[in-house]
């Protein structure tokens, strides 16, 4: 697992440095991923808190412009298409084209998926690259177990270049899936920079608004477990199909 | 947001009295929206508390089992309950009750016809921890950095729980209770219990079946009692020189104590005592008991505990048996509803910490250890060839999916070879993959053998648990019974 290299670098670990309850301050720390009992030199940081924050900043920012690797995508048959994104730079300032799928995507998708499966997978690396690196290879699987243990049938799933969330009503019009589960790279934040959401829609379709989904977030090895996340995901779209709904009116 | 509640019954037949409550356990979602779900008990309601009863006995050697049962039901009725709505609970035998000639015979008994899923206990630690759990003394640990300590004194025994933090560190139970001696307001010894005759031959006293005691002999044994107590709590006096104070305990030393609560029959004694002027005072229960919740009272005062009064008393050990003996499993499990309950099965437990490696040399060393501790378990847990235990599996704070597999594997093939004709596997996680595991487990056992795979419950080697039917959306409610400590 990655989690020696992205997370418990003891190295990186400042400490209050005679703490009056040290089991009550250690209690707290657990229970949180939030920079607290770090201590502090008079009224600021300490350097090595300083460093690590910037760090994990960098890190962000790498994940935001990083790229998912074609091994990992053919580790999982997965093949590739692209939104309207162009490139990183106008990705990030125009959300709207990364919902939508460009024609020679429209195109493949036609010819290579299964139409109207009962489950359509598909893998974006939306704001996150190194969150499908960091995570496929766990939730992916498990997912793909816990559909058989629900007894659902996925259709043809692929990955997307450039997503939104929203390009799942995009791809909910081309393939007319009964339940979509759109695995995506969220948002790096100084917490984790390979953070990944599960986001489930019952007959997805244009005009789809955000209430309508339902969503498993902070998938990630300090997070959401990811291989309890995928094998939780097969029961909540099994529920969607049983009640024909999904977001807020699920019940979960 | 998902909200519910449960039916949940306690019964404590105790040396001298039985009581039952009846509660209502608010079980709510805990986790956020995005989160996977998380559900717990929330909120704790009383909704019916019995009488307090003198334990029917037949003779001294046994308990009245039919006008037990029929207490009950009645009880039942007057709190308007049916069997079938109670979902959770646990019936404790304490005390010297517990070594009554039919007292195993009746704990199952009560346990079958109390409810859906109430749980036989019995034994001087599992009543220590509860009474500590109702007295108020495990909530209070969670609030203050040092030990705190419940000591419930009933008839027979004093039962003794230390805790930190929310957390068990072990209990010890004495012989000292009220009705150890039984005697009416002349000073007649009706009855002197076995138990406390080793302690009175260490201070060499000598008292007899129906001989007369008077009031200073009484208030020497009572002070002496409350000091020998005092002092093994305080440390000044160890364990070891009070053996014949000893009933049984779970730890070597005392360990340093910041507050302490009484509870029990002498707890709730103690609130409003007046010093016990003559025999007469004392033998209203027609036992030592005011005397010596008096002495007690004096004698641990002058100690350096912060002295805290109980929530509840007399009730303490019924109440954590009806409200705090159950807790919910995660809620991301993988349970077939078939096998439920599933009662006192035996803990197998095995530390996979650090082994998380998915190359050659890992798998063969999970599997070597896997195996070894299997074919422990079919050596020591031979009673029940349907299900022989429950693998308690500690460690994998992270799991990645491959190892969860091999796990699987390994876990799959070695109890096929072992247990052939067993019904099903249950797994206990510490932490959460139990629905992963779950699913790969049953991909590989198909309809062979029932898996019930669940998490985020924390069981030891040794202990023994109960899990009762599936509460909605997706989680078992668990008794665990602890009967060893770290």
């Amino acid at each position: 697992m990655d989690k020696n290299v992205v997370y418990t670098d003891q190295t990186w670990q400042t400490r209050i440095s005679a703490p009056r309850h040290k089991q009550g301050l250690w209690e707290l720390v657990k229970a949180t991923p939030a920079r607290i009992g770090v201590g502090r030199t008079h009224t600021r940081p300490l350097t090595k808190t300083m460093l690590k924050l910037q760090y994990d900043h960098a890190q962000a920012i790498d994940a935001v412009r990083s790229e998912v690797s074609r091994e990992c995508l053919q580790a999982f048959d997965l093949f590739s298409v692209d939104t309207c994104f162009q490139d990183k730079e106008t990705y990030l300032k125009r959300p709207d084209r990364g919902r939508v799928l460009s024609n020679d995507a429209v195109k493949t998708i036609k010819e290579k998926c299964l139409s109207r499966p009962q489950v359509q997978i598909v893998v974006s690396d939306g704001l996150s690259a190194k969150a499908i690196e960091t995570n496929l290879k766990d939730v992916y699987p498990a997912l793909l177990d816990s559909l058989e243990a629900s007894g659902l049938k996925p259709g043809t799933p692929f990955f997307v270049r450039g997503g939104r969330v929203a390009c799942m009503d995009h791809i909910g019009e081309i393939l007319k899936p009964e339940v979509l589960v759109l695995l995506i790279g969220e948002r790096p934040g100084l917490a984790s920079a390979h953070s990944m959401s599960a986001y489930m829609c019952y007959q997805p379709r244009q005009g789809t608004i955000e209430s309508d989904r339902t969503v498993i977030s902070n998938i990630h090895p300090n997070g959401t477990p990811p291989i309890e996340a995928g094998a939780h995901i097969g029961t909540v779209l099994k529920k969607m199909i049983e009640q024909q709904a999904s977001g807020v009116r699920l019940q979960w | 947001m998902h909200e519910d509640w449960i039916t949940s019954a306690g019964i404590d037949v105790g040396t001298s009295t039985t009581k039952l409550i009846i509660s209502r356990l608010k079980i709510n979602r805990v986790s956020g929206s995005f989160a996977l779900p998380r559900f717990d008990i929330v909120d704790r309601k009383i909704v019916y508390r019995s009488p307090i009863i003198h334990t029917p006995l037949k003779n001294r050697e046994e308990i009245d089992v039919e006008t037990l049962s029929g207490w009950l039901s009645d009880q039942y009725q007057n709190a308007g309950i049916q069997l079938q709505d109670i979902q959770s609970g646990a019936v404790i035998i304490t005390g010297e009750t517990a070594i009554k000639k039919n007292a195993e015979t009746i704990l199952h008994h009560l346990a079958d016809h109390s409810g859906k899923f109430v749980v036989a206990m019995a034994g001087a630690h599992l009543e220590g921890i509860l009474a500590g759990k109702g007295s108020g003394a495990l909530e209070r640990s969670r609030q203050v950095a040092g030990v705190v300590a419940n000591v419930d004194i009933g008839g027979g025994t004093a039962n003794t729980v230390f805790f930190k933090r929310g957390q068990v560190l072990g209990t010890v139970t004495f012989h000292a209770g009220g009705r150890l001696i039984e005697l009416d307001d002349t000073g007649m010894i009706h009855h002197l219990s076995p138990s406390i005759q080793p302690w009175l031959r260490h201070h060499n006293i000598h008292l007899t079946n129906g001989s007369r005691i008077d009031f200073p002999l009484l208030e020497h044994i009572t002070g002496q009692l409350s000091q020998d107590l005092t002092d093994v709590l305080t440390g000044q006096k160890s364990l070891d020189q009070l053996k014949p104070l000893l009933h049984s305990t779970t730890v070597d030393n005392i360990p340093d104590i910041q507050d302490i609560i009484i509870s029990g029959g002498i707890g709730s004694l103690w609130q409003n005592i007046k010093q016990p002027a003559n025999l007469r005072d004392v033998a209203i229960y027609k036992d030592m008991g005011p005397l010596l919740a008096y002495q007690l009272k004096q004698i641990l005062r002058q100690s350096t505990f912060q002295i805290i009064p109980p929530l509840f008393s007399s009730r303490a050990t019924v109440i954590g048996a009806g409200m705090q003996s159950t807790e919910l499993s995660g809620s991301t499990i993988y349970v077939d509803p078939s096998i439920l309950p599933v009662r006192n099965v035996p803990v197998l437990s095995i530390d996979l910490t650090g082994i998380t490696g998915t190359d050659d040399l890992s798998q063969q060393q999970l599997k070597t250890l896997i195996h070894e501790k299997m074919l422990t378990g079919k050596k020591i847990f031979t009673e029940n060839e349907q299900i022989p235990f429950a693998l308690s599996i500690q460690g994998l704070e992270h799991c990645s999916y491959r190892f969860n597999k091999n796990l699987a594997h390994t876990l799959h093939r070695s109890y096929r070879t072992l247990f052939p004709d067993a019904e099903a596997l249950i797994t206990v996680c510490q932490f959460d993959m139990a629905k992963a595991l779950g699913h790969s487990l049953k991909l590989l056992a198909k309809d062979d053998y029932k898996i019930a795979c669940i998490d985020q419950i924390d069981v030891k080697h040794g202990d023994y648990l109960d899990m009762g039917e599936i509460i909605p959306p997706s989680m078992v409610p668990v008794v665990i019974k602890t009967l060893a400590f770290s």
